[in-house]
């Protein structure tokens, strides 16, 4: 009996402490992960707008950002975005503006969360439901970047995920504000080495720079070698002005696939076409209720 | 005996499912589908109004996901009969996502919701298919290999592991996916992951050690020597690892695990089975032993590199 | 294994004489899976010796407190402990590198070369002596991986950590997960040869 008893005890023991040691490094490296993250996501905006640590931000330009959440009343449900409010104080310094499914504007509610807290997701879904009341339940759907310079849009960044070739690819899209885009990087995917994991490659992912938005609605994917000329401009291997030129000549064509990644080439493609065309569709209700609204923001 | 009972209660739950998804819009319609590329194929109930089910502003479509973006249908076509409508739409359906259709004043119904959606029972056999071929953990993610080297070189000695190791795998990841959703998530401890899994299989071994000793001793003679083995398998950590970065629920869970320890036994059996032949052939001295073997591993690994994009269901 | 074994012995033992990858042949799945570049290689070598070095030095300490029955439980505990300060550290520093090795770092639980060591070294010896077997070990887990690493690099994108050497794509196989196995083997292969060729040399 005093056996089990001690290798009771012992084991107990042993648990606690190893379950101390294990929750003294969350708490340290917690802090750092959600910091190392941040960081992250800043570097590819920066990157996908053309600046750098050599090329920083210049002052004039402003990052807003747009949450937006799919609010389910019963069994009612409308799209609401979280929006930085013009001219109100730190504390309440967001906006919630409710629009049902068809378009039409149906309510508004300041939200009191800083510019700080409103980046971290729970704090956010907390002080949007408080503004809601209990009644709603709501659920976080995607985030916009907003990029401004001075008075006008610059660029608006989106993140998206879809289905790949193996499990699902997570890119990065820079539009600019006729929806053409500016930019592309991806950040997640699980795709083979060497083939499908070749969207990386610059060459893959600067085709779509300079797509307009027409073009884009109806992207397709085509299985031919990539001219050389056009390998060089994407590559970064000519001067900017002729890159550019180059760039623009081919900006109506569907997008060159990778040698022996035809699906992941054709999911990037499609997963861009999908999220575009949703987004200019959202936006263009969302300003149009802004401007009906007379609701004031910063972009 | 087990496997009876286990086989019984899968059938019970997916007749359970099959009945749910058929229940799903009580009244108007009775079944719906993704057609070819663009198509979604409504059957009614009963007859209805050709007039009123060809009208496309009668339905509205969309995907769960995104209610506020409609899909714009070009043309339906109802059977005479009016039992079936086809609704052919502008642009390719996303078909992984469950759409929904609302109509509107259709077969004397004022308003009616229903979702589309690829049957469940297969994407639980698309989890199961893609951990038994496809993501094969022996062949296509490797990991356990030292059991695996091990265990291979005899056809009875790969039956025996591979049993043992399915046995253990599903009853472990079952008791991990419980702790996982009603202790670790809403307790937040999920660095606890690592500790809390091993832990797990370590108890399944010894139950099962147990139980097996006491209920069917012959069984244990022969089975028995693998169960301290299961531990130094880097699959059995795995599994209820992708589980939890899944999310998924119990019956995925299930599907899961009983297709990893499908997929090892299937790639312990190929394996054990070329190991036979093996000891017959000339092989030089050294590449005797390990060394062939990893070689005719790589060999099947690049066979089922074949099983990618596989997309049954 | 004599406890007047010089630290130095201990440790040439684990690189060379007894290498978990090479000679006692455990721990492949990373060896096979994920030494695809030589980075890789000596992140997961480097997690590896981590666990190794602190659960010998752990169990090494308490092996007077260790109660003959349940030992195998505390030495899982105590390598799981170690195991999950390892990802979590190595999440939140460096989380590039992290994603590359996705779930191999938290795999480290189930190896058995570790588990081993500890039940046939570390519960016997003082914790000096198993500091350096476990450094030895570690450290010949990370030499093969990077050994490996560097094999399949080199052939198969033509670079080392990242730098083009070659110019161009000798054989695009050797990066693809399933040529770990090919590579792996054909190595050990060679050792083999190696060790016959040696000991034939002595005798002759």
């Amino acid at each position: 009996m005093k056996n089990i008893l001690t290798i009771i005890l012992r084991l107990t023991v042993s648990c606690l402490i190893a379950g101390l040691i294990m929750g003294m490094t969350f708490v340290f490296t917690n802090k750092a992960k959600k910091a190392n993250e941040h960081a992250r996501e800043e570097k590819v905006v920066f990157s996908l707008l053309g600046y750098s640590k050599a090329n920083p931000i210049p002052d004039s330009m402003g990052l807003h950002e747009i949450f937006r959440y799919v609010v389910s009343d019963g069994e009612a449900q409308s799209i609401g975005y979280l929006l930085p409010s013009e001219g109100h104080g730190e504390a309440e310094a967001f906006n919630f503006v409710r629009i049902d499914l068809d378009g039409k504007y149906l309510d508004s509610s300041s939200v009191a969360i800083t510019e700080k807290k409103v980046k971290d997701q729970k704090d956010r879904d907390a002080a949007v439901q408080i503004a809601l009341g209990a009644g709603k339940e709501i659920r976080f759907v995607d985030q916009t970047i907003v990029v401004t310079e001075g008075d006008g849009r610059l660029a608006y960044l989106l993140g998206g995920k879809f289905p790949g070739f193996k499990t699902h690819i997570a890119i990065m899209l820079a539009l600019d504000p006729s929806y053409s885009i500016l930019g592309l990087e991806v950040m997640e995917h699980e795709e083979d080495p060497g083939l499908g994991a070749e969207i990386e490659q610059e060459y893959f992912k600067n085709q779509f720079k300079l797509k307009p938005f027409e073009k884009i609605k109806s992207i397709e994917v085509v299985k031919a070698p990539l001219p050389n000329e056009y390998f060089d401009a994407l590559e970064g291997r000519v001067d900017e002005s002729a890159a550019f030129d180059i760039m623009k000549q081919y900006s109506d064509q569907d997008i060159y696939a990778l040698t022996g990644a035809t699906i992941s080439s054709a999911a990037v493609s499609s997963g861009v076409r999908a999220m575009t065309k949703k987004f200019a569709y959202r936006l263009d209700i969302l300003d149009r209720v802004l401007n009906e609204q007379q609701i004031a923001v910063p972009f | 005996m087990i496997g009876t009972k286990k086989l019984i209660f899968l059938a019970a739950a997916l007749f359970a499912l099959g009945f749910s998804s058929l229940a799903q819009a009580a009244g108007l319609v009775a079944s719906t589908e993704f057609g070819a590329e663009n198509e979604i194929i409504v059957s009614f109930s009963h007859g209805v109004d050709l007039g009123e089910a060809a009208d496309p502003d009668r339905y509205t479509v969309f995907e769960e996901a995104d209610p506020d973006i409609r899909l714009a249908i070009t043309n339906i076509d109802v059977s005479s009969d009016g039992k079936q409508a086809v609704i052919t739409f502008a642009d390719p359906l996303n078909t992984t996502q469950t759409h929904i259709v609302n109509t509107s004043g259709i077969g004397g119904v004022a308003k009616a919701s229903f979702s589309v959606s690829k049957s469940y029972i297969g994407y639980l056999f698309s989890i199961l298919i893609s951990a038994l071929l496809i993501n094969n953990f022996v062949f296509t993610k490797y990991l356990g290999l030292c059991v695996f080297f091990g265990t291979a070189k005899r056809k009875e000695t790969a039956k025996g592991m591979g049993v043992v190791f399915t046995v253990v795998i599903v009853v472990a990841c079952s008791m991990s996916w419980v702790l996982y959703n009603y202790v670790m998530k809403p307790f937040d401890l999920n660095y606890l992951q690592i500790v809390i899994f091993i832990g797990l299989t370590s108890l399944t071994v010894q139950a099962v050690d147990t139980v097996l000793r006491k209920v069917n001793p012959v069984l244990f003679k022969s089975f028995g020597v693998y169960l301290v083995l299961v531990i130094a398998n880097c699959i059995i950590i795995a599994v209820p690892l992708l589980m939890a970065s899944n999310e998924y629920n119990y019956f995925e869970t299930f599907m899961l695990s009983l297709g990893a320890g499908g997929g090892f036994l299937l790639a312990l059996y190929l394996m054990s089975s070329v190991s036979e032949r093996l000891e017959l052939a000339k092989i030089p001295p050294s590449f005797k032993g390990l060394p062939i073997a990893f070689i005719v591993a790589g060999q099947f690994a690049m066979a089922f590199l074949g099983f990618s994009g596989l997309q049954l269901f | 294994m004599a406890n007047e074994n010089s630290s130095f012995q201990l440790l040439a033992n684990g690189i060379l004489k007894e290498n978990p990858i090479f000679k006692l042949a455990l721990s492949m799945c990373p060896a096979v899976g994920i030494s695809t570049t030589v980075i890789n290689g000596l992140l997961l070598g480097t997690a590896v010796l981590f666990v190794q070095v602190f659960s010998s030095v752990t169990i090494s300490a308490l092996k007077n407190y260790i109660h003959p029955r349940i030992r195998i439980p505390t030495y899982t505990l105590t390598i799981a402990t170690w195991v999950t300060v390892i990802d979590l550290s190595l999440a939140a520093f460096f989380p590039l590198a992290y994603a590359k090795m996705g779930i191999f770092v938290k795999i480290i639980v189930a190896f058995a070369i570790i588990t081993m060591r500890l039940e046939m070294f570390a519960c016997k010896e003082p914790i000096s002596d198993s500091f350096w077997d476990g450094l030895g070990m570690g450290l010949g887990f990370l030499v093969g991986m990077v050994v490996i690493g560097f094999v399949r690099e080199l052939l198969g994108s033509g670079a080392i950590l990242g730098y083009d050497v070659l110019g161009f794509k000798p054989l695009l196989f050797f990066i693809l997960p399933s040529a770990g196995f090919f590579v792996v083997g054909l190595m050990m292969a060679f050792f083999n040869w190696i060790e016959v060729a040696y000991a034939q040399r002595k005798k002759g």
